[in-house]
């Protein structure tokens, strides 16, 4: 080999085995299942989170499909018909409803080109009219063309046979793809109309309106704030050029409890903690965040628990559990929550089960099997309960209703029961009078065959003995009033002694008012017993580790991360980072982190120098003080070189340029802790 | 030039009837425009005449120039071609439209295969235009080209305007009319152009024309008066279309609508609701000053005034009445919480002197921030000598990221953990234009170190005021007067 100067490499058939391990070890075995799982369950969640948040807006595509079909039908010369899609901050980023419209038209009678338009497109009318031209021309008619078709129509397009050559912004090209095709409608959406410039977008709506006698053209705008601030920013000619109506899509907080609900009602084998939930929800409601990215939350959700927590692999389906393998169920013997029944068997005298399940992997398999099941119908349980809760709300006069995902976090972090809520709730529904009773009765019953949300038992006996009650007293229209409620009862003053004494008193309630008082309160207090029984604390059910994920830091650390403040911290303790022998004298020290020294990097020592200097900084004194802390020891060409890096890397980061008021200072722009 | 011959005048008369009012620029347009339009009678005209090759065409918005020049080439002139200026993007743009405007009206008349499909070249500039021309119009005696709008055309070169002007010295037989509203002196660069203007229409003119048209009273007619039929109908609408067209002009469209279109469209944007009364069989067709006293409401109300995108709710059919709601429920659109702050605190980093911050955003008690600065501020009680226009009144201030960060942490009722959603926000309300990038060095580029923003026009005093009550948020304590 050593006399050829080239050779063709040869491999050998098998490659060698690598020296990584991939074969997984211990916990890590069931990665493959719990994935599988994972994919099982998700796919599922986010059918039904699709098919609701695709459902929410439904009416308003609707309405807007209704009115670009009247568009075509009914022209206004001279006008352009409009839609006016109020989106709300959060909707104006996404494709929103232009995504469900152009699916309609692809199935629609009349043919039909939408184009979208965002404030990317171009930054003048030119580069906007080039994109839409291309975007039209390119693209298919709405109406399914054949193949052929369109072979005759490329045909046609590209050389234009009549005619002098256009320029590829000139209108009248689209003219002519509208005539060859025969297109009734050419509908532009403009996705985020507050990002276009106010005078561009004013020439475009009165340049297509100059065209729209020639080219059927309709609008959809997504509106973020207002019709007024629109029409602030459109010249006069502009506004006139532009028919509109008004299009409202579903609130971005609505279309979160949409998919609140989605999770709930598919039988999700994990439930997300409270810690967590409220979190998603209050990002949610901070910040403008789009519907997608909660959805993605819940997923990222889901997938930490499936990819991270090797007992998950106990969430796969019933038949599976019995060939986990054995390092899992010794995994599982050190949850908290299985210490905690261990006691309370010990506590119980029940010594022999518990040793069994501690000796027995098979036993504690099944145990697990079982625990797990029942907890989750507890929890599918709970959610039932919290529909009860809502409905109750409903029926109730003066009550607000909660919304579910707030009803949802209060319970899963178990302080429901007995809260305040429900107290208010129990005390109402004792005041309400009979027709709201009965009513509310037959509605949880017609609940319960519906939804299997838990009920009073012997409802509909409950429910005959009130009709039978109010059945009895037919010669009064009004209904019966309960003894609580505090219209009966009168406040009385008396003067006794020079003082005032108030005192209240019960006015004269009927022989039925009396009985109704009481069935009012066997009602009150099986709706009660569902909730004392339903709204369990999950922390309290057995192996809740296993089907309850509640991590707040891996969610923050993903969705909202810190740039800033961990550039900041970075430069403010380079040591923390780099680990290094040099400058860790003083670990978890907390004074230590501001210490200067020469071992530390360049930039970082510049950086605390920065900070402790004003908004405007010398640079001739920065650099003696650079000096002063790098020490003697180097050149002072090899210290300036360092000075002048770390000067460009704050630069680069930036913290500081050069100002205009003093040639030899640089201006500070970042303070800390912002 | 064949016959110079002069036009029946029951041409004229019938051009004349159709856009009436405009008699006189008629004539002025026969005596300055050539015309050879064969087929029409063509008696001997005793002087010969001479057309210019220029003329400009004036007057403002909505008096018809367009429309009459039009129809005048359209009666009169065999070969024309006209260019709306208005749709042309740039200034090349004119030129290549022009050349194929002429192509095409050459074209007219043609078969197929006369068509000379080879005239495919580009014209680039002026001088082009001229060669083009020369050449397209070797063969024909008189041309009339017509630039609609010229002196609105986007983006065009300065020497556009005196150069299509000397067009018809250099080539033979041309002649340009163009259509500006309003044109500066000697904006051609050249003496001697014949200029037409259209007047505005007066008060009379207008609402002759707008009661050449009356519409319907009602949509069908009625069926319980037995000699009602369409004549008498029509008898009645023209009747108090005109009496109703000018208690519209001297109550609304005198101020503030004189032009002919937006007093057409005030017109039969109010005229439902006014005949309201009479289908519902309250007044009779003839009772115009009983009905114009019942109806004053109309003629009072202003925003009709208002151009907007939506149909006004008042005006509406009341078959729409049913689209109201969405716009009430559109207020729910809330911003989200921080976007509320941020925009607070980027009202009052624009709108409060950068030096008064201390004073105002100073984590530090009540006490010690009045005796540091509240004393002084207006210790004097006497007013100051330099009269000040209120802040807000005044165009926001730029600011920089970092400055209305440290208010919005300030103003802030508990800490926030300053997470990349802040920087989010601050790109999405950039992009909704309620935060705009300007000002300083840098705008352009937004990863520019010490870039600065401002508030939009959106957000007004109002609007603000509206976001702190929204957030309880005690607004006034904290804007620097």
């Amino acid at each position: 080999m050593e006399y050829e100067k080239v050779y063709v490499f040869q491999p050998e058939s098998e490659r060698p085995a690598k020296r990584r391990r991939v074969e997984p070890q211990g916990l890590q075995t069931s990665w493959r299942r719990r994935r599988q799982v994972f994919d099982r369950v998700w796919s599922g969640q986010q059918q039904a989170i699709d098919a609701r948040l695709d459902g929410i807006n439904a009416s308003t595509v609707n309405k807007v499909w209704h009115f670009l079909e009247r568009a075509v039908l009914d022209e206004q010369p001279g006008r352009i018909p409009t839609g006016i899609i109020l989106t709300g901050a959060d909707g104006a980023t996404g494709p929103g409803i232009a995504k469900q419209v152009a699916e309609r038209i692809r199935v629609g009678k009349h043919r039909r080109i939408l184009l979208s338009l965002s404030s990317s497109s171009g930054t003048n009318l030119k580069a906007l009219l080039k994109t839409l031209i291309v975007k039209a021309t390119s693209r298919r008619t709405g109406s399914s063309d054949d193949e052929e078709l369109d072979d005759e129509d490329d045909e046609l397009r590209n050389p234009r046979s009549t005619g002098p050559k256009l320029l590829n912004y000139d209108l009248q090209l689209l003219q002519d793809h509208v005539r060859e095709h025969r297109t009734e409608q050419v509908i532009i959406t403009f996705e985020d109309t507050e990002a276009f410039d106010g005078d561009l977008l004013s020439e475009i709506i009165e340049l297509l309106g100059c065209w729209q006698d020639r080219i059927p053209f309709a609008c959809l705008f997504n509106i973020a704030t207002s019709i007024d601030f629109l029409q602030q920013r459109l010249s006069k000619a502009a506004v006139k050029a532009l028919a509109g109506q008004v299009f409202d899509v579903a609130l971005s907080s609505v279309e979160v409890e949409q998919v609140c609900e989605a999770m709930f009602d598919t039988d999700t084998p994990l439930w997300l903690g409270s810690a967590l939930m409220s979190t998603m929800l209050e990002r949610q409601h901070d910040y403008v965040v789009s519907v997608d990215s909660f959805a993605a939350a819940m997923k990222y959700a889901c997938m930490s628990h499936f990819y991270a927590n090797a007992l998950s692999v106990f969430l796969g389906l019933e038949a599976e559990c019995h060939d986990i393998a054995a390092d899992h169920v010794v995994a599982v013997r050190q949850l908290g929550s299985f210490k905690t029944y261990a006691r309370r068997l010990l506590d119980d005298h029940q010594v022999a089960v518990l040793k069994e399940h501690l000796e027995s992997d098979t036993a504690l398999r099944l145990l697990v099997r079982d625990k797990v099941a029942k907890g989750r119908q507890k929890l599918s349980a709970m959610v039932q309960t919290l529909k009860v809760i809502r409905l109750v709300q409903q029926r109730l006069p003066h009550t607000p209703v909660s919304s579910m995902s707030s009803l949802y976090v209060q319970a899963m972090s178990g302080k429901l029961i007995g809260s305040p809520l429900i107290r208010a709730l129990l005390l109402t529904i004792r005041k309400a009078p009979s027709n709201i009773v009965v009513t509310l009765l037959r509605d949880l019953m017609a609940f319960h065959t519906e939804k299997h949300t838990p009920t009073i038992p012997d409802c509909q006996l409950l429910l005959t003995r009130f009709e039978d009650l109010i059945e009895s007293q037919k010669h009064s229209t009004k209904p019966l009033r309960s003894e609580d409620d505090s219209q009966n009862t009168t406040l009385r003053t008396t003067v006794v002694a020079q003082k005032v004494e108030l005192s209240k008193q019960k006015s004269a309630l009927s022989e039925q008012d009396k009985k109704y008082t009481e069935l009012l309160g066997i009602l009150t207090s099986g709706i009660e017993d569902i909730f004392a029984s339903n709204l369990v604390n999950p922390t309290d059910l057995i192996f809740h580790e296993i089907f309850v994920y509640d991590l707040k830091s891996p969610y923050r650390e993903v969705f909202t991360p810190r740039p800033r403040h961990a550039i900041e911290r970075a430069l403010a303790t380079p040591h923390d980072y780099l680990d290094c022998d040099c400058c860790g004298s003083g670990q978890g020290d907390e004074h230590v982190e501001a210490t200067l020294a020469a071992t530390q990097p360049a930039t970082a020592v510049l950086y605390q120098l920065y900070l402790e200097s004003g908004s405007l900084i010398n640079a001739s004194d920065l650099w003696q003080a650079f000096q002063a802390v790098l020490g003697d020891g180097g050149e002072e060409a090899e210290t300036m070189t360092l000075f002048q890096r770390a000067l460009a890397e704050l630069r680069y980061l930036g913290m500081m340029k050069s100002t205009r008021k003093r040639v030899d200072h640089v201006a500070k722009v970042m303070w800390q802790g912002l | 030039m064949g016959g110079k011959l002069l036009l029946p005048n029951e041409l004229l008369l019938m051009l004349s009837e159709k856009w009436t009012c405009r008699d006189q620029q008629l004539r002025q347009l026969r005596a300055l425009v050539s015309y050879d339009r064969i087929g029409v009678v063509q008696p001997k005209l005793h002087v010969q005449a001479t057309t210019p090759s220029t003329v400009v065409v004036y007057g403002p918005h909505a008096t018809g120039k367009s429309r009459v020049i039009e129809a005048y080439l359209e009666s009169h002139v065999t070969k024309y071609a006209i260019v709306n200026c208005r749709e042309c993007i740039t200034g090349r743009h004119l030129l290549e439209r022009t050349v194929a405007a002429v192509t095409a009206s050459l074209w007219i008349g043609k078969s197929e295969a006369d068509r000379d499909d080879a005239y495919n070249g580009r014209c680039e500039n002026i001088a082009a235009l001229v060669v083009h021309l020369q050449k397209l119009l070797k063969m024909h005696e008189k041309f009339v080209l017509v630039f609609d709008g010229v002196d609105k055309q986007r983006e065009s070169p300065p020497t556009l305007l005196p150069a299509l002007a000397r067009l018809g010295e250099y080539v033979p037989g041309l002649e340009t009319i163009m259509i500006v509203q309003h044109p500066p002196p000697r904006f051609l660069h050249q003496t001697g152009v014949p200029y037409i203007h259209f007047p505005a229409y007066t008060r009379a003119q207008s609402i002759h024309i707008l009661s050449r048209h009356p519409p319907d009273i009602f949509l069908e007619l009625p069926t319980d008066v037995p000699d009602y039929d369409a004549e008498v109908h029509a008898e009645d609408k023209a009747w108090l279309w005109s009496r109703y067209c000018a208690a519209i002009w001297d109550s609304l469209a005198q101020n503030a609508a004189r032009d002919l279109v937006s007093f057409r469209a005030i017109c039969t944007k109010l005229w439902r609701p006014f005949v309201a009364p009479i289908l519902a069989g309250d007044f009779g067709t003839r009772d115009f000053s009983r009905l114009l006293v019942a109806q004053r409401r109309l003629f009072q109300d202003e925003t009709v005034l208002l151009d907007s995108i939506i149909a006004s709710p008042t005006l509406a059919p009341p078959t729409a009445t049913g689209q109201d709601k969405p716009s009430k429920s559109s207020a729910a659109h809330e911003l989200p919480y921080y976007a509320k702050y941020l925009l607070l605190a980027a009202y009052l980093a624009s709108f409060n002197p950068a030096k008064t911050d201390a004073l105002y955003f100073m984590k530090s008690t009540e006490r010690k921030r009045r005796k540091k600065g509240g004393g002084t501020a207006r210790s004097g009680g006497r007013l100051s000598q330099k009269r000040q226009v209120p802040r807000h009144l005044l165009g926001a201030a730029a600011f920089t990221l970092d400055r209305v960060l440290s208010i919005l942490h300030a103003i802030l009722p508990y800490d926030l953990r300053g997470t990349v959603d802040i920087y989010t926000l601050v790109a999405t309300l950039t992009s909704l234009k309620l935060l705009v990038r300007g000002g300083g060095l840098g705008a352009g580029d937004a990863l520019e170190a010490g870039g600065k923003w401002r508030v939009g026009a959106a957000v007004s005093w109002e609007y603000v005021q509206g976001l702190a009550r929204n957030v309880d948020f005690v607004f006034a304590d904290y804007v620097a007067e």
